[in-house]
């Protein structure tokens, strides 16, 4: 288009907790499944080639996670399997166990049904999580009791990319016999994860998050666990979801998880990558702050406190200088207020204001890192001088906490 | 990538946050700015939460931020990127707020000055000057001129009817160089086939009128919303005969009247009666006859001035939006400025500015009318 617009247009995407970019397997994929058009609850030959896509990807994902083909359910995504996670335990126990510990720094889709389900009489235990993202499992061990329906906690902040202790939540659940429920999106493609390993009776997955397309997500429910449908219809997944599936979107996280082996690698070259960028960043901006640095997180994620720097305007230079970046969720974003989960984990108003997350993906390159942080630097320097911003005579205040 | 002529050219005419609000006038600013060879970015201040407006969850659609996607879709067209900055604290403590708070004073507040005060005259230009942006362009109808000195001036637009130079007078003389109003010089009809030339979807888009965040349910139903019943019932009082003080009726609210109001006083009388002051320590609205209203002498308090005003000068001072201007001579004093009309002026309203001009046609200052 002439006049093209300024935002630069060789682009750099280190955003990938939002999204990630298709991968060229998928989009090979995208073009040869086009002729998989047909509905799969067909009898006739067009729904043979969807048919197979469904049973390939159910197939290897379950060889992936350990678990049973029969245990997994496609669905449009994360945030419709953590809505019938939660509303499937409600239906289940109702006011006879009407107690719910789910972590302080969920994902809206968990937080929101569970203030649903609040509305029904539901009581909700949130978990507090603190500055390095430590989850407070006395709390857990404190509020759990017979009352108690389901526990939930994500794998993985989607903000901060802390670890939380998942193995340590599904021994309590155990323990108590109450189900739990794992938010897997932020996982896959970064961390390996069994399902054989846990005792987790829940998780949820989207194939956005792991270079297929958008529409589709997965969500693991142990067989036994209690299940009610959030959509009705039809009789797709053994007639657990209604709706015709998105077999071009389900064939693309095929695609995706044919390249699966690769975790290894990229893994540890996104920790060599991030790693690199936080310490030329703290070299290089004065007063920077990695938040919850010295925790486990994932390797690919980066929450970064600028002091003197919205965050707002730092994402709005960034990304006339060619850079995708985000300062908290993508799905709260036309919405920029401060993080939700950055001020339950006890950051400032102020901090949190300053905030900004870089997500490294599979393709970053050490040259788009190198870029990245000369640029940062140079947009730091200059929102610094516009607010007259002062900086104490000293670099030493630069820290990982 | 663009090519290097075009380049050189937006590197010299330099880099503007233009304000967009989804109308007609800031997506025209937008445009304008784009042809003469500017770098633009666009941006839209979300100012309030329209979610809360009629809609909640499960009961029909939901009517936020079209003017955002209006916005979004013009800078699209333009190809230029596009921001929502989130103002909504800011605006709710600068803007609305004080706006409520006005009303049960038994003020009629101006909201549009105080949006422009703490939001687009402040916020924007810091945005401006983090962006890196030489310029922070809005779709006022205003106009920017250089005197001999090189000093820069606001003047009004073309178009007499749409001038919004009022709204302005409490700019910051320092920043009046880094601004821009593309569109002073034109006429709204003008504008209008501007908008259509270049295939701008809000080309036939409404006028707004009246306050933004009030919509169409009426400020008083805004009021109600706002404001708890105790506090509304706490504002009932009288309505008394000006001067001498028969009891007229009873009222339900202060907030409900404003000076001049000749309508919808709940009353039947043989003479034509107006609002002619409130009361609101005691409550009391003040009706008379229509000469009560006339008043030559007004205090202006927490004046602001974009140049100097020689004590005692006389100048045009609007009263409010809509009026034409009238001489009057503006002296210093202790609270502000006391302004005495040549003429006597109909209905001068506490809560509204009073606007300074020099030669008719430049903005000198103004401040706030208190009787």
């Amino acid at each position: 288009m002439s006049g093209q617009s300024e935002l630069r247009s060789e682009r750099i995407y280190l955003d990938h907790n939002a999204t990630t970019p298709l991968s060229v397997r998928v989009q090979q994929s995208i073009q040869k499944n086009i002729e998989n058009w047909g509905n799969p609850s067909s009898i006739h030959i067009d729904s043979r080639g969807p048919k197979t896509i469904l049973r390939e990807t159910r197939k290897l994902f379950a060889e992936i996670f350990q678990c049973s083909p029969l245990e997994l359910i496609f669905n449009s995504g994360a945030s419709e399997g953590n809505n019938t996670v939660l509303k499937s335990v409600w239906s289940k126990y109702q006011m006879e166990k009407n107690e719910y510990i789910i972590s302080a720094i969920e994902h809206p889709s968990v937080v929101k049904s569970a203030q649903y389900l609040e509305t029904l009489g539901a009581v909700i235990h949130w978990i507090p999580v603190d500055k390095k993202g430590r989850l407070d499992l006395s709390f857990v061990q404190h509020k759990i009791s017979n009352k108690t329906a389901l526990i939930s906690c994500m794998f993985a902040n989607n903000e901060t990319g802390t670890l939380l202790p998942i193995r340590e939540l599904s021994q309590i659940a155990q323990q108590h016999q109450v189900l739990f429920h794992v938010d897997c999106v932020q996982a896959l493609g970064k961390e390996v994860l069994s399902l054989a390993d846990l005792k987790i009776d829940y998780a949820t997955f989207s194939a956005h998050k792991f270079y297929a397309l958008k529409g589709c997500g997965v969500l693991f429910v142990r067989k036994g666990s209690p299940y009610t449908n959030l959509i009705h219809g039809g009789g797709q997944e053994r007639g657990r979801r209604g709706g015709t599936e998105n077999i071009l979107s389900i064939a693309s996280l095929l695609a995706a998880l044919q390249g699966y082996s690769e975790l290894a690698e990229k893994k540890k070259n996104m920790t060599v990558l991030r790693d690199q960028m936080e310490s030329e960043i703290l070299k290089t901006i004065p007063l920077a702050e990695v938040t919850a640095g010295l925790s486990p997180r994932l390797a690919n994620t980066s929450s970064l406190v600028i002091p003197g720097v919205d965050g707002e305007t730092l994402l709005m230079s960034l990304d006339l200088k060619g850079f995708s970046v985000s300062t908290g969720a993508a799905c709260s974003s036309g919405n920029p207020e401060p993080s939700p989960v950055l001020l339950a984990i006890g950051l400032s108003r102020q901090e949190a204001q300053n905030s900004l997350r870089v997500s490294l993906g599979w393709g970053t390159t050490a040259e788009e890192i190198q870029t990245f942080v000369q640029t940062l630097a140079e947009v730091v320097q200059r929102i610094r001088e516009a607010n007259n911003f002062f900086i104490p005579n000293s670099s030493s205040e630069n820290k990982v906490v | 990538m663009m090519n290097s002529n075009a380049e050189v050219n937006k590197v010299k005419k330099g880099k503007v946050l233009v304000a967009m609000s989804g109308g007609v006038d800031s997506s025209v600013a937008a445009a304008l700015l784009v042809e003469q060879g500017y770098e633009v970015i666009g941006a839209t201040m979300q100012v309030w939460d329209y979610s809360q407006c009629d809609i909640t969850e499960g009961s029909g659609t939901c009517c936020s931020s079209i003017d955002v996607d209006d916005a979004r879709s013009v800078a699209d067209k333009l190809n230029i990127p596009f921001y929502v900055l989130n103002c909504e604290a800011k605006f709710k403590t600068t803007v609305i707020d004080p706006f409520v708070s006005a009303y049960l004073q038994g003020q009629t507040p101006l909201p549009c000055v105080n949006c422009n005060t703490y939001l687009k005259f402040d916020h924007l230009v810091k945005k401006m000057k983090e962006l890196g942006c030489d310029y922070l362009a809005t779709g006022h109808y205003a106009q920017i001129v250089q005197d001999d000195n090189g000093k820069s001036h606001i003047v009004t637009s073309t178009d007499d009817w749409k001038d919004q130079t009022y709204f302005l007078f409490t700019i910051q003389p320092e920043i009046i160089p880094h601004l821009l109003f593309p569109i002073g010089h034109l006429k709204k009809p003008e504008l209008r086939k501007i908008a259509e030339e270049k295939g701008l979807t809000v080309a036939r888009k409404k006028d707004s009128t009246g306050i933004c965040f009030v919509g169409d349910k009426g400020y008083d139903q805004f009021i109600k919303e706002q404001v708890s019943s105790e506090i509304l019932k706490s504002k009932k009082g009288l309505i008394k005969r000006y001067p001498h003080g028969e009891v007229m009726a009873s009222h339900e609210g202060i907030h409900l009247y404003t000076i001049g109001q000749g309508k919808g006083l709940g009353m039947t009388y043989h003479e034509k009666l107006f609002v002619i002051k409130i009361d609101a320590i005691e409550n009391t609205v003040w009706v008379g006859e229509e000469k009560y209203l006339m008043n030559d002498t007004v205090q202006v308090i927490e004046p602001h001035l974009l140049s100097d005003v020689v004590d005692g000068e006389t100048l045009n001072v609007k009263i409010r939006y809509q009026h034409r201007g009238a001489e009057a001579k503006v002296q210093k004093n202790e609270n502000g400025y006391l302004l005495k009309f040549t003429e006597p002026q109909r209905a001068v309203t506490p809560g509204q500015a009073a606007v300074f001009y020099r030669n008719q046609n430049t903005l000198v200052g103004g401040g706030w009318i208190k009787i």
